[in-house]
């Protein structure tokens, strides 16, 4: 049970609000619901939103944005890209290196995730990888294809990275 | 026919390449969660149809097939078929294993396709639009006057490809304009004035002669709609309005409702619009009417898509407690049906609902899905109009989670959602005798709107809590005004236009 500080209220565990008085539960409550904050949010919300097309045309290209890195990867994806690390010791090779962008430290697998192009529509797939691979914020179910979206964020591990089509 | 609404790999979670065991192995994995013999929820009851639908059709080669040909056929029409979009934000990304019950709330958004409201010349969706009018002695002098010239306006904002129908009633209900082409604007405006006030108030007849009217042009590219306005109780035909309402519903009739004054029955209104997905709202004086009814029939005209419904199937061993409607107007939902109707999507407006789910204890740690979402509706302009889309929310179970925001748009809704809450169970506390609890829920109630710089609400609550505390009722209009305007709060919160 989670105490209110306020009035002593007993709420379930995960309340983020208290149901007796509304008092924040959350720690550093005060600041969170400032105007600033919400207007922040609805820029968040006014880009997220134009976004979100499944549609991906037949010569159409992604580009993969990488959080903290300057460079894009555009590619034009093949039936099946796989998404990893190069590794000499290993067999396989990923089509897609993620290397130079810090993929070792950041967890990213030899072979992580790869994007599978079917019809008009992208599909992002994690591939068993240690770390996981999360679509906008939810992690992927090992071998259970997403449909991709422009716009989306995906994270390999703890690299992070956004897809936009052209 | 296989039924082109529902996505088979998607419903499943398969690739489009899936072989026959894939299949099965994917379908048996979705049944264990939505199976009726392992989850008893209303929203588990109508996703496993879906589910058994799509298994079906990729396991009978004929079926898949004409699946497929159906798609191809659509993409060699090169229509442009419009779709929306479902995002689900969790209020926690990793749970933590406890020993006790928690909560975790779900923020449901449904995002209308981004090229329904781009530069191309602004599409407005034609209405089938009734309006039921009160027009019982209570509504004689400013309230009638007003509803007159909220009714020109209405007139004047539509167009000859638009229907109206006009009902008034008391003890009686009176077609004053039988279902018609909006074309000589003069004309129905004059049988609108002609209107006056007397007898009493029967709602059901007013809306059983409005259901008449409006199904003689009903027809899927409309927004078919009735509104209903009155300032009075109606006295034992509560049960037939509802009724009628469900069966309005079904035939894709969405109503609202508008008490004017403050002798209306909210908790019956609230009901009978939440059963179609439409909305109730309260306005305090005669002056407000006609804005309230012009905004209204304009948001119906930038419908995008319309009968849209949500349904939340959580896994077996979590429970939905409670689901609201935050955007575009605040409304509580009903739990206990499989679809919930959420009413019409415009095209720029998202429709967003906040969902609180229970956790049991000591769950397993791992990955594992929480829950369900499905959204339903018909996308007017579409050839097909029947979409759906899905989101699983899973969710990872630890001993020691990372520490974690709240997602801003969560705390925000969720902090406005609290003093609506307050206030229904200081409602709740005096309807079961608690005076004291009562009084002290509205105190606090007032404490928190005065924290949040709402002070003209903030002062009504006080002055509430004295009354309740004195005389051991609400006012009426202080009652409806707390309940309409925290909700309202709830509005603002929302970042609706997009």
């Amino acid at each position: 049970m989670l105490a209110c500080p306020k009035c002593a209220h007993q709420n379930l565990e995960g309340s983020l609000f208290c149901e007796s008085c509304g008092e924040n539960l959350t720690t550093d409550g005060a600041s969170k619901t400032s105007t600033r904050r919400l207007e922040s949010a609805a820029n968040d919300l006014v880009a997220r939103a134009t976004w979100g097309t499944a549609r991906f045309g037949e010569d159409a290209a992604i580009t993969l944005r990488i959080r903290d890195n300057a460079e894009t990867i555009t590619l034009q994806p093949a039936k099946r890209s796989v998404l990893g690390r190069s590794d000499a010791a290993s067999s396989q090779q990923p089509d897609v290196d993620l290397t130079p962008y810090g993929a070792l430290e950041k967890g990213v697998s030899r072979i992580h995730a790869a994007i599978t192009r079917s019809e008009d529509t992208l599909t992002l797939v994690d591939l068993g990888s240690v770390n996981g691979t999360h679509l906008n914020g939810q992690r992927l179910i090992p071998d259970q294809p997403r449909v991709l979206r422009d716009g989306d964020e995906i994270r390999l591990g703890r690299l992070v990275a956004h897809v936009f089509f052209r | 026919m296989s039924r082109l609404d529902i996505d088979p790999y998607s419903v499943l979670g398969v690739s489009v390449d899936a072989s026959a065991e894939e299949v099965k192995a994917a379908y048996r994995r979705v049944a264990r969660r939505l199976h009726p013999d392992v989850n008893s929820s209303p929203g588990a009851s109508v996703q496993f149809q879906d589910i058994t639908v799509a298994h079906d059709t990729l396991l009978d080669e004929a079926l898949k097939k004409s699946y497929h040909d159906q798609v191809s056929r659509r993409k060699a029409r090169n229509e442009s078929e419009f779709y929306f979009s479902l995002r689900v934000t969790p209020s926690k990304r990793a749970v933590a294993r406890l020993s006790e019950p928690q909560v975790i709330y779900l923020l449901a958004e449904v995002l209308p396709d981004p090229r329904a409201r781009k530069a191309e010349q602004k599409r407005e969706a034609r209405v089938n639009l009734t309006l039921v009018l009160d027009h019982s002695n209570s509504m004689s002098g400013a309230r009638l006057e007003k509803v007159k010239v909220a009714a020109h306006q209405i007139i004047d904002q539509l167009t000859d490809k638009d229907v109206l129908s006009v009902i008034g009633f008391n003890d009686r209900a009176e077609v004053i304009i039988p279902a018609t082409s909006v074309q000589d604007k003069a004309s129905l405006k004059a049988k609108i004035s002609m209107m006056v006030a007397s007898g009493g108030t029967e709602i059901y007849k007013g809306l059983a002669a409005g259901y008449e009217q409006n199904r003689r042009f009903l027809a899927p590219k409309l927004v078919n709609h009735m509104i209903l306005l009155t300032d009075g109780n109606t006295y034992g035909d509560a049960e037939a309005c509802l009724e009628l309402a469900r069966e309005a519903a079904e035939h894709g009739i969405g109503i609202s409702a508008m008490g004017l004054g403050q002798e209306w029955n909210d908790e019956f209104l609230d009901e009978l619009v939440s059963i179609t997905g439409g909305n109730s709202d309260y306005i305090k004086s005669a002056s407000a009417v006609v804005k309230f009814l012009n905004d209204h029939v304009r948001n119906l005209s930038d419908g995008f898509a319309e009968r849209m419904q949500i349904s939340i199937a959580p896994d077996p061993d979590i429970q939905l407690e409670s689901a609201f409607k935050l955007s575009p107007q605040p409304q509580p939902l009903p739990i206990d049906q499989g679809y919930i109707p959420i009413g019409s999507l415009q095209a720029n407006r998202i429709v967003s609902v906040l969902f609180q789910i229970q956790i049991p204890a000591s769950i397993k740690n791992g990955f594992r899905s929480f829950a369900r979402l499905v959204v339903t509706g018909d996308i007017l302009d579409n050839t097909y109009q029947k979409y759906q889309t899905l989101s699983d929310v899973s969710l990872e179970v630890s001993d020691n989670p990372p520490v974690e925001d709240p997602p801003v748009a969560i705390l925000d809704a969720l902090g406005k959602l609290t003093l609506y809450r307050m206030q229904e169970r200081a409602q709740a506390a005096l309807d079961q005798g608690n005076i004291e609890e009562a009084t002290r829920r509205l105190e606090n109630l007032a404490t928190r709107l005065l924290a949040m710089g709402e002070q003209e609400l903030a002062s009504e609550a006080r002055s509430e809590a004295r009354r309740v505390a004195h005389t051991s009722a609400f006012s009426d209009a202080g009652r409806k005004s707390l309940k309409y305007q925290t909700r309202h709060l709830l509005a603002t919160s929302v970042i609706e236009d997009l």
